[in-house]
């Protein structure tokens, strides 16, 4: 708790992960084209769609709504660092040593390189994503829905760390987590709705997804963004929150169990 | 002086010369496969994990287009059985490729790197023995994978599993060959990891959507600069039923990218420059 009362020191750790990461800027739009081109798949994967069903809209969602969703989704995603590969390097190299004898929290140092990392390139990938999208299908559905983009984003982001770190945070006992976070990811395109909206899901599924921590991260910031409910702000906000702190406090015992079953060589 | 018989017999033992060789070159690849599978195998655990993580990795793929058929029964002519002997195709040549002949997605970073000069000095086909010499764990899980896929939703009949084989077969080519060619560029343009990464990646994402979502421009690109509408479209125009233009087109461009991959390996080959890196194979 004592690392935890200095808030100055993790403001400094973001600026410096928000300077390292502006040093790669043009490395990362190079990576960023893989966008392009699922956008592009996509695009005519719904197109064909909504041609085949010969309707303007599928449940509540226009073609341009569809197209704007998956802007947002994908840039969510694709801005995604992988925890896995971080902590697991840690682990295996024995750099984990030095970050627990530091005077910064471990959990809370992650989350702040994480974000600044995220917050980088959501921006690069929300551009990029946006130009694609003006190309394609004109620019997005205007509402208010896009104000509330940002908090939802973050909170998004938010559950998406805690989940993510859940499961890197099990490298402390196997050797190979990579794999495990191969199939977070794909449940996060499915059933957290990254590919499509839940509104698509069969009923079961769609109840489901409404119970589990996943629609959160990337399904309500842009179900918001493109077609926003009155009135389920608040609802999303809190529902944000409290996985986030009920994750949070299940990441908080597995580490203090894993750092002390923890063997590290070398470093 | 040489009688006819003498040189009959000369000529003998030079075809016999011909055919050890070939023989020593098969006993070296399988024996380098047998290695690299003891070696995945030594932590069993972890192999079994990464195995089974990329089994459940691909079994979301099927969800996401269980949930979409549910909802739209056709994709333009496409059908649900369709999309997963796509599946099956792809991921099986992908596997393959990855298993069997891992480095072929790493070429660039070799070349770059210096690596290939451990390569040079063994008495081995550079190639090849560049590309057999490394095994994904994790592509294990993608071939059985593709292998249920068949099983579930293909037609196991002997020519159905005769089709399948063949799918599978050019479906490989394609894969290796086309990212030969891509690593092969670092040969001429310096260090090309990303560029060789984006293009296998292009070439492995259209290969997992139907052709029939493709119209226009995007389609002649997958059948051209990105061949990956070769492999796409194996459900429809191969194992669904056989036609005949496709599997020849098909044949060709895996044999075009064949021929291509190899020439413009060894014709980069003479612009490698070696690393300092010290490397040491056993």
């Amino acid at each position: 708790m004592i690392s935890l009362s200095k808030p100055a020191k993790y403001v400094f750790i973001g600026k410096i992960t928000l300077r390292s990461q502006l040093a790669y800027v043009a490395d990362f739009i190079i990576r960023s084209l893989f966008l392009i081109l699922i956008l592009y798949i996509f695009m005519q994967l719904w197109q064909t769609t909504y041609s085949g069903v010969g309707s303007s809209s599928i449940n509540g969602f226009t073609f341009k709504q569809m197209m704007w969703y998956l802007v947002f989704t994908e840039s969510m995603v694709l801005a995604t660092p992988s925890l896995c590969t971080r902590i697991e390097e840690e682990v295996k190299s024995g750099d984990v040593a030095f970050k627990l004898i530091r005077p910064v929290n471990f959990i809370t140092f992650h989350y702040v390189e994480y974000m600044s990392e995220v917050a980088i390139r959501f921006i690069i990938n929300l551009l990029l994503g946006s130009a694609i999208g003006l190309l394609l299908v004109g620019p997005p559905p205007v509402g208010n829905g896009l104000v509330w983009l940002p908090l939802l984003t973050l909170g998004g982001f938010t559950v998406n760390f805690m989940l993510g770190m859940l499961v890197a945070l099990s490298s402390f006992w196997v050797e190979e987590t990579r794999g495990l976070e191969f199939v977070y990811n794909k449940i996060l395109f499915t059933v957290g709705g990254m590919l499509m909206p839940l509104e698509l899901f069969p009923d079961t599924l769609q109840k489901a997804g409404h119970w589990m921590p996943f629609q959160t991260i990337v399904y309500f910031p842009a179900r918001t963004a493109v077609s926003m409910h009155h009135g389920e702000i608040a609802s999303m906000l809190a529902l944000q929150g409290l996985w986030a702190a009920l994750v949070g406090s299940v990441i908080w015992l597995v580490y203090r169990k894993g750092v002390r079953k923890l063997n590290v060589n070398g470093g | 002086m040489l009688t006819a018989d003498k040189k009959k017999s000369i000529k003998t033992i030079s075809e016999q010369a011909e055919a050890g060789k070939l023989r020593r070159l098969l006993r070296f690849t399988t024996a380098c496969w047998k290695l690299n599978l003891a070696g995945a195998m030594e932590f069993r655990f972890s192999f079994l994990l990464t195995v089974g993580t990329m089994i459940a990795n691909n079994i979301v793929w099927i969800i996401f287009w269980g949930m979409y058929f549910e909802r739209f029964p056709v994709l333009n002519g496409w059908t649900m059985q369709d999309v997963m002997m796509m599946w099956a195709a792809a991921a099986g040549g992908f596997g393959i490729m990855s298993i069997f002949f891992g480095n072929a997605t790493r070429l660039a970073n070799l070349i770059v790197t210096g690596q290939l000069d451990v390569f040079l000095s063994q008495p081995k086909p550079v190639l090849l023995n560049v590309l057999i010499s490394r095994m994904s764990v994790s592509a294990i899980g993608d071939l059985v994978f593709a292998i249920f896929i068949f099983v579930g939703f293909g037609d196991v009949s002997l020519f159905g599993t005769l089709k399948f084989a063949l799918a599978l077969l050019l479906s490989t080519m394609i894969f290796i060959f086309f990212c030969v060619l891509a690593g092969c560029l670092s040969f001429w343009l310096g260090n090309t990891e990303g560029l060789s990464f984006q293009l296998f990646n292009a070439l492995l994402t259209f290969a997992t959507y139907p052709t029939g979502i493709f119209k226009g421009f995007g389609r002649i690109v997958l059948f051209t600069v990105i061949p990956a509408g070769f492999i796409s479209s194996m459900p429809v125009s191969l194992i669904r039923e056989v036609d005949l233009p496709f599997l020849y087109g098909a044949s060709a461009t895996a044999a075009v990218l064949c021929l291509a991959g190899i020439l413009l390996f060894y014709r980069g080959l003479s612009r490698y420059t070696s690393g300092n890196m010290m490397g040491l194979r056993r």
